[in-house]
């Protein structure tokens, strides 16, 4: 996978994490999987389409996806409701939508498809034809891991 | 600290959200998104605003309109709905109601579509993420044109 794709999607995390939580961030080291791997919990995916195919999946334990959707939310939610999903749905929206337009100022011509939510205990992900790199995301709320698999289309 | 002068100047500031009589300017929220609905919806009743109505789709959002007509003084619209997007939505207030006042609510990207409302008749746009101060100043301005 060409480290081009990913530096924006790096990029995006950051700001709009610092926007919307406005806080301090640190980046893990990167590394890459191409086979199975497990979901920490709950974790919205995007698809990507275009000149270059695949999908982004912002992956975080229960625990520090509710903490991310009460500080966005300015209230304390106890539990991954409708507003919660909602809420981390949108964030992984924003980040993606601005990933993608740096993308696109960079050349690189696609479209996000509309998110979805995954939530519970012992899911794992496989990519079958597609290596994922993932950027884990230290934040004081807890660890968010950013998966993005994308090939450029055949 | 002797802050008492200081209190009287900031209770004077009058919510942006009310008119000069004491009316507050009335909203529709369209967006399918229920965090960015209550977002917006939170950020504005802090300034005096009304919340007229919500919709989740554009559909609902050009229904509620109509519905609503004429008391409805500004429609925020999101512009990636299911059933109706929100420029098609836009297009339809336009037709029914030349004077509406739509102000687009969009992700970074989507320029080309923020570029089309505009010339169908949109009064301005936000990109998100939303901050209080980019919304109200947006949303003010185009409520004094």
């Amino acid at each position: 996978m060409r480290v081009e794709y990913i530096n924006p999607f790096v990029e995006a995390a950051f700001s709009v994490l610092r926007e919307v939580l406005n806080t301090e961030l640190t980046r893990g080291e990167l590394f890459l999987k191409s086979s199975s791997q497990p979901v920490l919990g709950v974790a919205a995916i995007i698809g990507l389409t275009g000149e270059v195919q695949g999908r982004v999946l912002f992956d975080m334990d229960a625990k520090t996806a509710l903490a991310v959707a009460s500080a966005m939310n300015g209230e304390t939610l106890t539990e991954m409701d409708d507003l919660a999903k909602a809420t981390i749905t949108e964030l992984a929206n924003m980040i993606t939508a601005r990933a993608v337009t740096k993308l696109s100022e960079l050349g690189f011509d696609f479209d996000i498809t509309p998110p979805a939510i995954f939530t519970g205990s012992n899911m794992e992900i496989t990519n079958t034809s597609i290596e994922s790199l993932i950027v884990p995301i230290k934040m004081p709320l807890g660890k968010l891991e950013i998966n993005v698999a994308v090939r450029e289309k055949t | 600290m002797k802050t008492k002068t200081d209190f009287p100047t900031i209770n004077e500031r009058k919510p942006e959200g009310v008119r000069e009589d004491g009316t507050p300017f009335r909203v529709l929220i369209v967006d399918d998104s229920m965090f960015v609905a209550k977002q917006i919806g939170q950020i504005l009743t802090s300034e005096g605003f009304e919340i007229l109505g919500t919709a989740g789709d554009g559909a609902e959002g050009l229904e509620k309109y109509k519905e609503l007509s004429p008391k409805v003084d500004l429609v925020t619209m999101d512009i990636t709905m299911p059933k109706m997007d929100g420029v098609t939505a836009l297009e339809k207030i336009m037709e029914f109601d030349k004077g509406a006042k739509v102000i687009m609510i969009s992700a970074l990207g989507k320029q080309d579509l923020v570029k089309k409302a505009l010339l169908l008749g949109a009064k301005n746009y936000i990109v998100k993420p939303l901050d209080r101060k980019k919304v109200l100043e947006r949303v003010v301005t185009v409520l004094k044109k």
